[in-house]
């Protein structure tokens, strides 16, 4: 009848069984398996990382790229460059001999602009003569200039006689 | 009752590898040392087995 006038009146709403006395205290073996979780959550935060790296190393990601002839080795003497087109006709490359067995191959459009880089025998660097960007001739990096990526560069080598062309090295872009 | 609290110190410990080799793990990747990488991904994972080995060794200890 007049239950609710009663301060507290009698529970009937079936909460009474819930105890939630020390419900957020935190004992030994509830801080152990907060660190096996912690555990498993950091073993599976890796497995990206550790994928990704393991697609790298099966070289899933390198591109396949058709060999091809450029010049025969006694037409290009050491210091000289000559200008050929890979992987397409479109794409402008650069190959410069360094030495007796040392040749140097890039694609020489410019990280800057993509004008045609020149190879300067005198002062054996790379320029782009468009905003004097210069590259290193053994790694493609640039020295100086505007241009802040390295060239791609072509892996080369010799076959009976001839340079061959047999992929571009990953590049950024 | 006296508790042993050689668990809980254990898996601190392990924690703190897996932090290390996290943290080693994404180094590796962006020196490009991708056989290192792996190598600690795959310790990191290795943890995760130890962690509940241990879990369920101590817990009534």
């Amino acid at each position: 009848m007049d239950k609710n006038n009663k301060i507290p009146f009698d529970e009937d709403n079936y909460t009474h069984n819930i105890n939630k006395n020390n419900e957020r205290k935190l004992d030994r073996r509830g801080f152990m398996k907060t660190m096996v979780g912690a555990a498993g959550l950091f073993a599976v935060s890796t497995l990206p990382w550790g994928s990704i790296a393991a697609t790298e190393l099966m070289g899933l990601r390198e591109k396949k790229y058709a060999k091809k002839e450029i010049i025969d080795v006694n037409k290009l003497k050491v210091g000289e460059a000559f200008e050929f087109a890979y992987p397409t006709d479109h794409d402008s490359a650069l190959l410069v001999r360094l030495g007796d067995n040392e040749y140097r191959a890039y694609q020489n459009a410019c990280t800057h602009l993509r004008c045609p880089v020149f190879w300067e025998k005198e002062k054996s660097e790379l320029v782009c003569p468009c905003h004097h960007g210069f590259f290193d001739v053994k790694t493609g990096s640039p020295t100086a200039g505007p241009p802040r990526r390295p060239l791609p560069e072509i892996t080369v080598q010799v076959e009976g006689g001839k340079i061959v062309a047999t992929g571009v090295k990953r590049y950024e872009t | 009752m006296k508790r042993s609290y050689r668990g809980v110190i254990l898996l601190c410990a392990v924690l703190f590898l897996n932090i290390i080799f996290t943290q080693k793990a994404v180094h590796q990747y962006y020196y490009e040392d991708y056989t290192a990488t792996v190598i600690y991904a795959v310790l990191n994972l290795v943890l995760f087995p130890i962690a509940l080995f241990i879990y369920h060794k101590e817990k009534n200890v």
